[in-house]
């Protein structure tokens, strides 16, 4: 059959996308750690402010923006009362301020601070006695100063060194550890998308996804049927090229045959692990395949590390590789063609596609070719989106973040156990659980219990990483049904 | 690792780093490897990701490529890597799937690092056997390749960043990563 009405026969798959949280996100970084609090007089807390920030500079590569610097009596957290009410003061007398880590030494911080403890009791009580308290610093009172005046007592709590994820979560620390506050921007700069840009992105390519994603099947199915590679493929769109929203509806599109849904398409490739010659003896293909082209190749059955070709002839490092010959520019039977070459109808179907629209484009001083060389601007993948069959393995995804891609798709059916993008373990649906955030808690634990299966690296979002991508998930409609799941059959790296 | 570094590691990172001299000088990210099997040199590869215009380019994957072309891929499982820098997650990855006997780098990588700086691929759980890793073998010098290069502007950016008043640093804290 060829490509045209190969295309026009795609059936897409029924679902929605959903995002892949970041690992950041589903193994929050719990962190806490000690900070003094003292008591002080109400009307001078401008000045204490100053005096601290100017002897104990902020280090500003940790930002402790979350922690309020003072607590008025009402927000002291209830367990702390006992310990940080019991001078006596009223509310309109003194306040509390926290000095988060690195701490100062104790004796500086108390100098410091002197000047600004609350003044002494009327009718002055009898005097204190001195609890032994662990967690409580008590200044040397010096004899030729008025030493109630000047005494402040350093009570050690501990603090989140994070910023809360959620208002809960800082409704929490607020109750238990320290007043908190939620800036919903802040926090999640570093440890997940913006969510703007993330609920644009999964709008705009929620309606097309089921095509892209039916696409990526049948170019896996062609490579696999070839005896070439496993039945892996992805399918690379240009969100610029994607018609405008309005112009055309791609589910009556499809219906009535036609074939522009596949636009923005710029270039598909299979799997092709079968198809090298390594240390001049025949591919795997020739070997068990007779030469290819008849049916699966045997060697998809297990898992031999030996018969596995390599990453580099995976579905995305094969689909990056022939955008890369665009942007170069290469000559047919160039020398990278001689070592990468085009394995599959359809991935040849788009590449020649591209060279014809490119003329075409450039003659009606139209946008310019879809896949623009060096000379024309364009660079690695960048901001483009890539659509998978499977779960792809870690190194692709690495891969994939050094090409610079905007997003990446792949279907929840397609998770393998060594793939590189999924966050956590699928959570089974929960009868009536309102609290989303206790859901997962509550299967993490369970996961915990269970023997480890796979890492989940979510590899698509990492604060560590240089580079970052948009990553989701496709949650078919009948998922929950439970039938046919990759990750449950033969590993292997897709 | 850098006391008692016997001859041959030496002679191998010696090779690597200059690979990564090469590349340097032909504008791409100065990282440097060869691949040794049965005590030689089968191939050796330094970055193209700027000329091939394809970021997967990485000298651990130029390096593979041209082993292959003369071994099989079984061969891998007794070859032995030495690469300037840690290998990044990507290459980390490949290096498990191609199950590498071990891995020596010079400095860490931490940035991309998948052999302990960002991830550890090489002992995580997978489907493929762990590797050793052993880093810190010529580490001053890997550093002092990626400093120059990374003083100049990258040409190949879609917007190059202005750095007109760097200056090549050239003294080193101790202890930090790599060792």
């Amino acid at each position: 059959m060829d490509a045209e009405s190969i295309l026009r026969g795609v059936q897409p798959l029924m679902g929605e996308v959903v995002p892949i949280r970041s690992v950041q996100e589903t193994r929050p970084l719990e962190e806490y750690a000690e900070a003094y609090v003292a008591e002080v007089n109400v009307k001078t807390a401008s000045k204490v402010i100053k005096a601290l920030d100017s002897k104990f500079p902020r280090d500003s590569s940790h930002p402790q923006s979350h922690l309020r610097r003072f607590a008025k009596h009402n927000q002291i957290p209830e367990s702390l009362r006992p310990t940080l009410l019991k001078q006596g003061y009223l509310p309109s007398q003194t306040i509390f301020v926290l000095v988060p880590p690195p701490l100062p030494a104790p004796e500086a911080l108390q100098a410091l601070l002197a000047p600004f403890a609350p003044p002494p009791r009327e009718p002055p009580t009898t005097p204190q006695p001195t609890e032994p308290s662990s967690t409580t610093t008590s200044a040397p009172a010096p004899a030729d100063t008025t030493p109630a005046a000047s005494k402040i007592t350093l009570h050690t709590i501990t603090v989140p060194m994070q910023p809360p994820l959620t208002p809960p979560q800082a409704e929490l620390w607020s109750s238990k550890m320290w007043p908190v506050v939620f800036n919903p921007a802040a926090p999640r700069a570093l440890i997940a998308p913006p969510p703007q840009i993330l609920s644009r992105v999964r709008d705009s390519i929620n309606p097309k996804a089921g095509h892209y994603l039916a696409l990526a099947q049948i170019v896996a199915a062609e490579a696999e049927q070839s005896g070439l590679g496993r039945g892996v493929g992805a399918v690379v769109v240009d969100p610029e090229l994607e018609p405008e929203a309005t112009d055309i509806d791609p589910q009556t599109e499809a219906a009535e045959g036609g074939s522009t849904w596949t636009d923005a398409i710029v270039a598909v490739a299979g799997d092709g692990r079968y198809s090298r010659r390594e240390g001049g003896n025949p591919a795997q293909a020739e070997l068990v395949g007779g030469g290819g082209g008849g049916g699966p190749n045997p060697n998809c059955g297990v898992y031999n590390a030996d018969c596995e070709g390599g990453p580099e002839l995976h579905a995305l490092m094969r689909v990056v590789e022939l955008i890369s010959s665009k942007r170069r520019e290469d000559q047919p039977g160039s020398r990278r063609q001689q070592i990468r070459p085009v394995l599959y109808g359809l991935e040849d179907y788009f590449l020649k596609k591209s060279d014809v629209a490119a003329k075409v484009e450039a003659d009606d001083g139209g946008v310019g070719p879809r896949i623009r060389s060096r000379a024309q601007g364009g660079y690695l993948c960048n901001d483009l989106d890539v659509y998978f069959s499977h779960e792809p393995c870690i190194c692709c995804c690495m891969g994939l973040l050094l090409s610079r891609f905007r997003a990446v798709i792949f279907p929840r059916r397609g998770r393998m156990v060594s793939g590189g993008l999924a966050s956590e373990p699928v959570v089974k649906p929960v009868p009536v659980e309102t609290e989303g955030g206790e859901s997962t808690e509550a299967s993490e634990d369970k996961e915990d219990d269970s023997e480890k299966t796979r890492e989940y690296y979510g590899l698509h979002w990492r604060k560590e990483l240089n580079w970052r991508a948009l990553g989701f998930e496709f949650v078919a409609e009948n998922d929950s049904t439970g039938e046919s799941c990759a990750e449950k059959g033969v590993p292997f790296h897709a | 690792m850098a006391d008692r570094m016997d001859s041959r590691h030496a002679y191998f990172m010696k090779q690597a780093l200059f690979m990564g001299e090469k590349a340097l000088e032909t504008g791409e990210t100065p990282v440097g490897c060869v691949l040794v099997y049965n005590d030689e040199i089968v191939s050796s590869g330094m970055n193209d990701t700027n000329k091939s215009m394809n970021g997967t380019r990485h000298a651990e994957f130029i390096a593979i490529e041209e082993m292959l072309d003369k071994y099989p891929r079984s061969h891998l499982r007794s070859t032995d890597l030495y690469v300037t820098v840690e290998p990044c997650v990507m290459c980390a990855s490949a290096l498990r799937q191609y199950q590498i006997r071990a891995v020596y780098f010079g400095c860490g990588n931490d940035r991309f690092g998948g052999t302990g700086s960002i991830l550890s691929l090489h002992s995580d759980l997978s489907i493929d056997p762990p590797y050793p890793v052993h880093g810190g073998i010529f580490r001053e010098e890997a550093i002092m390749l990626l400093r120059r290069f990374y003083i100049q502007e990258n040409e190949n950016a879609p917007k190059p960043r202005p750095k007109k008043h760097r200056e090549l640093k050239t003294s080193f804290e101790a202890g930090v990563s790599g060792n």
